[in-house]
C-alpha cells in the first residue's frame, strides 16, 4: 500500500482511558500518547451502561480488521466494571463473527503511572501477527 | 462535583482516532491524527469516537469512492443502523447538559461536514487518473444520516466542522488553523452563554 502511513495495529480502549475521570487521571499513564508512539489506532469502547447495538457495531469493525491482517489488542483497567471493555457482551459478539479474542492487557491504577505506561508500551511493541499473515495482507 | 458539571465533548470521525479505518492509500498518519487530538484535549474536550460507516460496509480493502457511489438505499440503511447505535450515547451527553461538537472529515463521501467528494460518472474499473473528482459543498452521507437520526429524536443540531484530510491535497497547517478557529468560536459562544446566565 504505497504512500500509506497506517500502522496495522488497533487497540480496543475503554472510555475511562481516553477520557479518564479525575479520580483516575493521576494514576494512569497517558494511554493515547503511548498508543500513538507505538502506532496503534484506537477503537473506543463506550462508558459503562447498556450499549448493545453500539457494541455490535464495534464488533463488526473488529472483525473486519482481524480478518484482514491487522493486529488487534484490548486494553482494560483493573477495578473498572468489566475492566472498561464490556467484555461479557463483547466477547460473544466477537466469537459470533469468527474473531479470536484479542490479547488483553490490564492497567493497574494502584501501580505507579510511569511504570504502567512502560509496561503497556512493552506489551504493544511485543505483539503482532505472525510474519506469514503480515506478508499476505500488508502490501 | 465533577460528575455533575457540564462537559465539553467532541464527537470525532472514527479515522481521526484510527487511521487504519482509511481507504487503501488514504492513511496519512500511522495511528491517530495527532493535531486534532492535541487541539481538542488542550481545550478540555472529552473524545467520543463515531463508528466508521465505510469500513463495516465496504470493508478494510475497499476502493476509493465518491458521494454518488455511496448514495444507495443499502448504504443509507447501514448508516442509519450506526446512527441508531450511537445516538443514545449522544442523547445522554446532551440530556446532562454537556456541550457537544462534531468533527468530521472534509472531502469524505461519508463523513464530510462542509465538503464532500463528487463525480457523477465514477464507476466500474477504478482506473481514473488522480484528482479526477470534485470537492463540492455539502455533508457526506454518514453525517446526513446521523444528523437526521438526532433530529428524529428531537435533539438540536450540533456545531460541526471537519479536518481537511480528504480534499485531494493535504494542507495540515490550513486544517489546523480552521480547527482552531472553530474551537475558538465555540469557546467564545460558551463564554457568552455563561455571561448571559450570570447577568442579573
Amino acid at each position: 500500500m504505497s504512500g500509506d502511513a497506517r500502522g496495522w495495529h488497533v487497540a480496543l480502549v475503554p472510555d475511562a482511558l481516553i477520557n479518564p475521570p479525575e479520580a483516575l487521571r493521576a494514576s494512569l499513564p497517558d494511554v493515547l500518547q503511548v498508543l500513538e508512539d507505538r502506532k496503534y489506532g484506537v477503537l473506543q469502547l463506550p462508558p459503562p451502561g447498556t450499549h448493545g447495538p453500539l457494541l455490535a457495531v464495534i464488533a463488526d469493525q473488529v472483525a473486519e480488521y482481524a480478518h484482514h491482517g491487522y493486529a488487534v489488542v484490548a486494553i482494560g483497567v483493573r477495578g473498572e466494571p468489566g475492566e472498561g471493555l464490556h467484555w461479557r457482551r463483547l466477547a460473544p459478539l466477537l466469537r459470533h463473527r469468527g474473531v479470536a479474542l484479542p490479547p488483553r492487557h490490564l492497567l493497574r491504577p494502584e501501580a505507579p503511572a510511569t511504570a504502567e505506561g512502560q509496561r503497556l508500551a512493552n506489551f504493544l511493541t511485543g505483539y503482532d501477527l505472525p510474519a506469514e499473515q503480515q506478508r499476505r495482507w500488508r502490501v | 462535583m465533577e460528575q455533575d458539571k457540564p462537559r465539553k465533548v467532541a464527537l470525532v470521525a472514527s479515522c481521526l482516532l484510527n487511521q487504519n479505518a482509511k481507504v487503501c492509500q488514504g492513511a496519512r498518519y500511522p495511528a491517530l491524527v495527532s493535531p486534532v487530538v492535541q487541539a481538542l484535549r488542550a481545550r478540555g474536550y472529552l473524545l467520543q469516537q463515531l463508528p466508521c460507516p465505510e469500513l463495516a460496509f465496504a470493508g478494510a480493502r475497499r476502493w476509493w469512492a465518491v458521494y454518488e457511489q455511496y448514495d444507495t438505499p443499502a448504504y443509507r440503511a447501514h448508516c442509519r443502523r450506526l446512527a441508531q447505535a450511537i445516538a443514545p450515547l449522544i442523547e445522554q451527553y446532551l440530556r446532562r447538559g454537556d456541550e457537544l461538537i462534531l468533527i468530521g472529515l472534509e472531502g469524505s463521501p461519508s463523513t464530510g461536514v462542509r465538503f464532500t467528494s463528487s463525480k457523477a460518472d465514477w464507476g466500474g474499473r477504478p482506473n481514473r487518473p488522480q484528482d479526477d473528482w470534485e470537492i463540492v459543498s455539502g455533508r457526506g452521507i454518514w453525517i446526513e444520516e446521523l444528523e437526521a437520526e438526532l433530529a428524529r429524536r428531537g435533539l438540536p443540531p450540533l456545531p460541526a466542522t471537519g479536518w481537511a484530510l480528504d480534499m485531494g491535497r493535504v494542507d495540515e497547517a490550513g486544517a489546523q488553523r480552521d480547527l482552531e478557529q472553530f474551537l475558538e468560536s465555540r469557546d467564545t459562544a460558551a463564554g457568552t452563554r455563561a455571561d448571559d446566565k450570570a447577568a442579573p
